[in-house]
């Protein structure tokens, strides 16, 4: 059988999804057995010229991880669509937006206000902002164009498959290149995780589904035996897809809910204020404030991972 | 119970998304005070409508 190519890639990441591919360790001879990588930018010298020269659909599977938030990673991804047969959104910002998908509640405008004119560590006194064009003597510079929204892969894109996490786990990737090598992929469209959500997944032991306050992390050290969400701590395991090993609340942390919603849920962080606001006892009004004031911030806590494939995917911008 | 819980809760997290107070409304109206639900529907309408329609940011792009 000849080998598979590979193409791995990052747009709006932070590098924890390729770093979770090198994690593999010595099973990365596995990969390296089955697949040729025709194109990992973080591991690799192939320039994107190079992948432009590779006939369509050349590509057998490309895992990208990472947001699409600017012109580059835009182009990047509808040029390794039209290069590849099987994509992949690899990692919870390619699938959902992941952590730079907070940046949603927010505008364009005001990323950049913030970021080269307010941020205390500027200097910036002509409130000069990066353009997207610039002359100079030796002719005209370009940048990519940052976008206003950060958008999930698929919604630029179509996609194959989901593999979520932040980043996906080791066991996970395993099982994506286990069914690439037996050729046993699951129907176009799947989520390669689990039909489960975390909580059915979770060993610890459940008993009263009540609270009367709820704790920060940093606020308690919990029981390691029971359930986090009853010792009052915002564990989003109810609401959240599992597959992942249950890896933090076997270390005593809260689920945050990375592996996005499970199968049947359309908005994750609608269905955890549902939740959070069932389980709360309350006499009156005055404990129904103390709950509302306890969630210190329930857009950034529910939609952690999940802001750019939610219901509302942004802030509304008032009318001018 | 749950609903009086929740709407709070979600009230607050609407407005972290920009969706203003007055377009969600939670009230208790008894299934022998029609003319309360209606005044309550009318009420609730006439918000809306003056807020106008959402205005979202629709080009994914460029605002």
């Amino acid at each position: 059988m000849a080998k598979l190519k590979l193409a791995l890639y990052w747009a709006g990441a932070c590098g924890g999804c390729d770093v979770a591919v090198l994690d593999v360790n010595e099973k990365i001879l596995d990969v390296a057995n089955l697949a040729d990588i025709v194109f990992w930018p973080i591991a690799l010298d192939f320039k994107y010229h190079h992948v432009e020269a590779m006939p369509d659909k050349s590509i057998d599977v490309c895992l990208f991880n990472g947001c699409v938030r600017s012109s580059e990673q835009e182009h990047i991804a509808k040029l390794l669509r039209n290069k590849s047969q099987v994509l992949v959104a690899f990692g919870s910002c390619a699938c959902f937006g992941g952590i730079p998908a907070l940046a949603n509640f927010a505008t364009r405008a005001e990323i950049m206000e913030r970021a080269y004119i307010e941020a205390p560590s500027n200097e910036n006194p002509n409130k000069t902002l990066p353009q997207i064009k610039f002359k100079v003597d030796e002719g005209e510079l370009t940048l990519p164009e940052l976008y206003d929204d950060v958008l999930t892969l698929a919604q630029v894109v179509p996609v194959e498959y989901f593999v979520p996490g932040c980043p996906p786990t080791v066991d996970l990737i395993l099982k994506v290149v286990n069914a690439l090598a037996t050729n046993s992929l699951p129907p176009v469209g799947a989520v390669i995780a689990s039909e489960k959500t975390l909580c059915d997944e979770c060993d610890r032991k459940k008993e009263n589904k009540k609270i009367t306050k709820i704790y920060r992390t940093h606020e308690i050290i919990p029981d390691p035996e029971k359930c986090l969400l009853e010792q009052g701590l915002l564990c989003m395991g109810s609401a959240t897809r599992g597959g992942c090993g249950s890896l933090c609340v076997k270390v005593n942390i809260p689920c945050r809910g990375c592996f996005g919603p499970p199968a049947g849920v359309a908005d994750q962080g609608a269905k955890l204020v549902s939740a959070v606001a069932s389980i709360y006892e309350t006499k009156g009004t005055e404990d129904i404030e103390k709950m509302v004031n306890e969630v210190v911030d329930p857009a950034g806590t529910f939609y952690r991972f999940g802001m750019s494939s939610s219901m509302l995917k942004r802030k509304h911008l008032q009318r001018k | 119970m749950k609903a009086a819980r929740r709407i709070p809760l979600l009230k607050k997290m609407l407005s972290q998304f920009g969706i203003e107070d007055k377009r969600l409304m939670l009230d208790w109206v008894s299934a022998s005070e029609g003319d309360r639900f209606a005044s309550i529907v009318n009420e609730v309408t006439e918000q809306v409508r003056a807020l106008g329609p959402l205005n979202w940011n629709q080009g994914g792009k460029h605002g």
